[in-house]
């Protein structure tokens, strides 16, 4: 008999089945690789656009200037916001895979659904940051505009603000900055989120970033078309049954981006309906779940 | 269920799972998008004749949903045909525009201005084009600026900057006062229409034939409506019909004729 002792070893700690720290880690992670791309720079593009457009002498009236400014600029905040969502969202996984941190960060007990997770979310993050800040600049570029032209109004009538000129400052309030522009910035941003989403989805099936990003473009733009394409051919084939089934399966399977575009309403001064900003965003969130889900039935036993 | 879970190819797990969410989802985007619609924050698709209008690269643009972008562009574009007086150009581009954001009563106010006030200013002065030419320009493109400024009307009921531009059209091109008038009683009440819009059409009212009494009884309203109303304009008005309808003097108003510089006392 030996009296040699046996040490037991303490049994392994019990991973979780879902961290949120490990997704959050995750994410900043990705926020920092995607920092070191420098994507940040498309914001000195956006801060010179703004310049011009507010500098440009071309339309017939203050108001028609400020509404232009608002509509250029959110129009580029959204284009900046779908575009990034596609291509930084196809770049990341196979990124990772040719730099060999996929195979790093999977093999430590971090679970799938965490990885695809963190990823959205580090670029979710940065499109937020960067909407934010195209918001705040474009906030005080319309103020500072607006301000002008208010001063320019008030000089105009050295002998009192006179019914016209009242009407003319009210006008270009109308037209210049307030605080429902904000909700214009986050319904680009709900759009970027589900663009995301789809793109994570392909990116999961997907041989190649280029591919990638080339079908998500091709979703994005004919989920854009939903409506206009759906009346267009149904117009063109006087309502035929084969082409009324076919639109069906086009509408079920493909998301509908347009309903994403409220922002240009919202910039135009449509009233803000909280219903419905509540409503698109329960849908937002349903896209994320659903489309998270569906990467996962792909990414959850692939091998790399 | 493992096994056929297992079994089958992800593809096909992945298309059934969008079907089942797009089955739920479709019908609960479609009465959003209506609302959406309905509440002025989501733009309508453009019309049929817009689409076939635009070019490639402007549908491509309104199809990425990026309608505002391509509506401002095509006003720089506007822009540059009015600096050369392209006006055939300028109406072809203001046509998708209105088509692409027809809820922006800015470009219906605009091409209302540029075909109803400057096209015809230009018409009267050009006289490197024939004079019968000029004169059938002027007509079409007043007419059309007013054709214009209604479809503008029926898209934003409540437009005052429409209206005015309307108002403008018909006071100093076409010099129809009655429908001047018209156009100014159809500002009065609007959350954005000026003051002066109730005596403006008491004032062009004045000046429409037949309607002289009713214009009297208008202007003599906001006289007795208050002191801000006693402007030099609408009290010689007043006191212009006050002679034309002959009324009695003891039912005259009292106020004496404004004593303004270069105004001679009838």
């Amino acid at each position: 008999m030996s009296d040699s002792k046996t040490t037991l070893q303490s049994p392994a700690r019990s991973v979780p089945l879902f961290s949120i720290s490990r997704v959050w880690t995750l994410a900043i992670s990705t926020l920092t690789q995607l920092i070191r791309m420098k994507t940040f720079y498309f914001l000195f593009a956006f801060a010179v656009l703004l310049l011009v457009i507010g500098n440009f002498n071309f339309a017939s009236s203050p108001a028609q200037a400020l509404s232009t400014i608002k509509k250029v600029s959110f129009g580029a905040m959204d284009l900046f916001a779908w575009l990034f969502a596609i291509v930084a969202t196809a770049l990341l996984i196979p990124r990772d895979i040719e730099d060999r941190t996929l195979y790093t960060i999977l093999s430590k007990p971090v679970r799938r659904i965490e990885y695809l997770l963190g990823k959205l979310g580090g670029v979710l993050i940065v499109i937020g940051i960067s909407l934010s800040v195209m918001f705040l600049v474009c906030a005080g570029m319309i103020q500072w505009q607006e301000m002008g032209y208010i001063a320019d109004e008030v000089s105009a009538s050295p002998n009192g603000i006179s019914d016209e000129t009242r009407q003319a400052i009210l006008l270009i309030e109308k037209n210049g900055f307030h605080s429902d522009l904000a909700v214009a910035a986050l319904a680009s941003f709900m759009k970027a989120a589900v663009v995301a989403s789809v793109t994570i989805l392909l990116s999961t099936f997907a041989s190649s970033s280029l591919f990638t990003i080339i079908v998500s473009v091709l979703v994005f733009l004919v989920g854009h078309a939903h409506t206009m394409a759906t009346n267009f051919w149904l117009a063109e084939t006087d309502n035929n049954m084969v082409v009324q089934m076919l639109l069906k399966l086009f509408k079920i399977i493909i998301p509908n981006f347009q309903i994403f575009s409220f922002s240009e309403g919202i910039v135009q001064g449509a009233a803000l309906v909280p219903a419905l900003i509540w409503q698109m965003t329960g849908l937002t969130g349903a896209y994320l779940v659903v489309f998270l889900l569906l990467s996962l039935l792909t990414f959850v036993d692939k091998e790399f | 269920m493992k096994a056929l879970f297992q079994k089958s190819p992800r593809w096909l797990l992945v298309l059934v799972g969008l079907a089942i969410f797009g089955i739920v989802r479709a019908p609960f985007e479609e009465h959003t998008r209506k609302k959406l619609v309905d509440s002025h924050l989501l733009l309508p698709p453009p019309a049929q004749d817009a689409i076939q209008q635009m070019s490639q690269s402007a549908l491509m643009g309104t199809l990425g949903g990026l309608r505002t972008l391509v509506s401002s562009y095509l006003v720089l574009e506007a822009f540059e045909h009015f600096s050369n007086k392209e006006w055939e150009e300028l109406r072809s581009a203001y046509a998708i525009v209105t088509s692409l954001e027809p809820r922006d009563e800015n470009h219906w106010r605009d091409v209302v201005w540029h075909l109803g006030i400057n096209a015809t200013a230009n018409m009267q002065l050009d006289e490197t084009i024939p004079e019968f030419e000029r004169k059938r320009r002027f007509n079409e493109y007043a007419l059309l600026a007013v054709e214009l400024a209604e479809q503008g009307i029926a898209q934003n009921p409540d437009s005052a900057v429409i209206r005015q531009q309307l108002a403008e059209v018909y006071r100093e091109k076409l010099k129809d006062d009655c429908a001047t008038a018209r156009v100014y009683q159809d500002l009065v009440g609007l959350p954005e229409a000026p003051q002066y819009a109730e005596r403006f059409a008491g004032y062009f009212l004045a000046k429409c034939p037949g309607h002289e009494q009713e214009a009297y009884d208008h202007l003599l309203r906001l006289y007795y409506e208050g002191e801000h109303n006693h402007v030099a304009s609408l009290i010689i008005t007043i006191k212009d019909l006050e002679k034309q309808l002959e009324i009695p003097r003891s039912l005259r108003i009292t106020e004496p004729y404004p004593d303004l510089p270069g105004l001679t006392q009838p």
